[in-house]
């Protein structure tokens, strides 16, 4: 139960992190932004349920186009080659068209994305301080929960930013392990819901909460199943983009704060940040189960995962980070 | 935990019946000081907010929280263009969801569009540095231009908000025949200053000097957009030792380590000039801004 909990002590390097891209302000079809990131790594020690393997390792190439499509959309596609145990592998991450002109502060969007719950979930992982996604998202999330849906946004005309948006997605990464194959899972199986409030303090320093709300129907594994699929967990090494520990209900806090001398983000800033992953409703009972008084095991309501993580991050020119966390995740 | 959802969804739609309260006066959303000055002066009763200060570098701005509430609620977004704001302006446009701000035929107004840019390069190459390919985009600081930008500014605004029309060319008047009057003091000022010779900290004050008839003999950083590095310094130290130089110069949002560094050895005074409205004590607005760069280039001795 404990497989997350082991402290282990890794040196990571994520050296030769090299991004080009090619922007602009008005860009369109012919004139797209064009992105692409390698990054190289050299890392000590293994961390559970990571991508990163011990030694010399390639990390996420990526390759990233985007356009104003007209004045009424946005469109972009982002594809990740990753190498692991041997294989390379080809990802469609992102492939979606938003909306530009949808009055009252709203927008739309469709196609393949990063879900906006939490505060990371919605970032590259290029953009991260840290070579691997916090715990929390690694048992989670699958490291980052992107997805085929929709979501519709709305910010709030007032001075304190406040946005709010809900989401459908299909769910297949998040879905409950399903070891004889014969689940019939919902096809529209992850809603989302969330908001988040932000601004500044003086001129110096902007704080940003968040809280979001990930109803899995497919999220709950079957009880008779219980035992195994924890097994088959623990023992679980190869490379995966899914959730290995689902639930119906996840409930995420986040925070994020800044800080730059001035306000001038150039030469020094400071981030903080933290966020509390609740996973509750993980197992229940199989539709049809006839209670029979002979289970040995009783289903309990207070069953749950939870996570956590802080970070704290200062840079400092010319390009020095400084960084430290405390990663942690309980009950697994 | 059904309960719950829909607790959520209460939350999420009750902000939909406020409706925003309808505004009498034009909202401006400023990328910069200087633009947000000029806005202020043009549109005395507008409600005018600047991304930035004077002492932050507006090549990199963070696209945070406080900024697209702002945007949401602007008429008009006024920035210097030219690229300059590529790392943070698109993504507040579209967290903004603000449509009246998307596009330079609506509430979008770059200063760039308005003038010729100097340095205009035909090709670029990220080897170069922090570049710009449709030239440099600091171009707040030369009186002609400024001129220009005003009176495109002002037709803006008057686009946007026909009914106040005669305010903003009142407004545009009154800062035309006051600018103007200006610009032969400050001519004479900038006379002592023609042919000099500066190192300087980016191409910050690229108007400035070719309007001044200054030189940038050489440039703190080794590369666009790159922090100085000790090998650098070191062949300007060189470049120095010539004995040409009048001193060493560097904005008020970047670093003097540099420069403090290069004008100790070679023994140079070194400048702060304010690069912006609120850049120093004296700057309050773009007249006392020009009058305090002129004052501050005037007193090397």
């Amino acid at each position: 139960m404990s497989a997350l909990n082991t402290r282990v002590s890794l040196l990571a390097l994520a050296c030769a992190f090299s991004s080009y891209s090619v922007m602009a302000e008005d860009s369109s079809l012919t004139n797209p932004n064009i992105s692409a990131v390698l990054d190289g790594y050299y890392q000590t020690g293994d961390r559970p349920l990571a991508e990163r393997e011990e030694g010399f390792g390639l990390g996420e190439t990526e390759l990233a186009l985007s356009a104003n499509i007209d004045d009424n959309f946005y469109g972009k596609i982002t594809t990740v080659i990753e190498s692991a145990d041997g294989e390379t592998e080809l990802n469609l991450e992102e492939a979606f068209i938003q909306t530009l002109a949808l009055p009252s502060g709203l927008s739309a969007r469709a196609g393949r994305f990063l879900s906006d719950i939490g505060y990371l979930n919605n970032q590259h992982k290029h953009t991260d301080s840290f070579t691997e996604r916090p715990a929390a998202y690694r048992a989670f999330l699958g490291n980052h929960y992107y997805d085929d849906g929709i979501r519709l946004s709305y910010v709030a005309p007032t001075d304190l930013y406040w946005t709010m948006g809900v989401e459908a997605f299909s769910g297949d990464s998040l879905r409950a392990a399903d070891e004889h194959g014969d689940r019939d899972f919902d096809d529209v199986g992850v809603f989302t819901a969330l908001t988040k409030i932000g601004g500044d303090i003086g001129v110096e320093s902007s704080w940003q909460l968040g809280l979001s709300y990930l109803r899995n129907e497919n999220g709950l594994a079957y009880a008779e199943e219980h035992e195994d699929e924890e097994e088959e967990v623990a023992d679980e090494h190869e490379h995966s983009h899914s959730a290995s520990y689902t639930g119906e209900n996840t409930y995420i806090a986040d925070f994020v704060y800044k800080w730059a001398p001035n306000g001038n983000y150039k030469y020094q800033n400071l981030t903080l940040s933290g966020e509390y992953f609740r996973v509750t409703d993980i197992f229940g009972e199989e539709p049809g189960h006839i209670d029979d008084g002979l289970d040995d095991h009783e289903i309990s309501d207070d069953d749950y995962h939870e996570g956590w993580y802080l970070s704290s991050v200062y840079q400092f020119s010319p390009s020095c980070i400084r960084r430290c966390a405390l990663w942690r995740s309980g009950y697994l | 935990m059904r309960i719950n959802s829909k607790l959520l969804l209460a939350v999420a739609v009750m902000p939909l019946l406020f409706t925003a309260t309808a505004k009498a006066e034009l909202n401006v959303f400023a990328c910069e000081a200087e633009y947000a000055s000029l806005a202020k002066t043009l549109a005395p009763s507008a409600d005018i907010y600047s991304a930035t200060t004077a002492m932050q570098d507006p090549h990199q701005v963070q696209a945070r929280p406080s900024l697209i509430a702002k945007m949401r609620q602007a008429d008009l977004v006024v920035c210097a263009g030219a690229d300059l704001e590529i790392g943070w302006l698109p993504m507040l446009q579209m967290k903004a969801s603000n449509p009246k701000v998307k596009s330079t035929d609506e509430g979008l107004f770059f200063a760039a569009d308005q003038v010729e840019t100097l340095d205009k390069l035909a090709s670029v190459e990220r080897s170069m540095g922090d570049v710009h390919a449709k030239g440099n985009p600091h171009l707040h600081l030369d009186p002609e231009r400024m001129l220009t930008i005003a009176q495109a500014l002002s037709a803006k605004m008057i686009e946007l908000d026909p009914q106040n029309s005669s305010e903003y060319q009142q407004s545009l008047a009154d800062f035309s025949q006051r600018w103007q009057a200006k610009i032969p003091q400050w001519q004479e000022q900038a006379k002592g200053l023609a042919g000099k010779k500066v190192i300087a900290y980016h191409s910050s004050f690229r108007y400035l000097f070719n309007w001044a008839g200054i030189e940038q003999v050489a440039d703190l950083e080794p590369k666009p957009g790159l922090a100085p590095t000790s090998s650098h310094l070191a062949s300007l130290l060189t470049r120095a030792e010539q004995g040409d130089v009048m001193a060493v110069i560097v904005a008020s949002y970047q670093d003097e380590r540099g420069a403090k560094w290069l004008g100790e050895r070679a023994n140079l005074p070194v400048l702060m000039l304010p690069m912006s409205v609120g850049g120093n004590d004296q700057s309050k607005d773009l007249f006392s801004l020009y009058d305090s760069l002129f004052a501050l280039l005037n007193g090397v001795k």
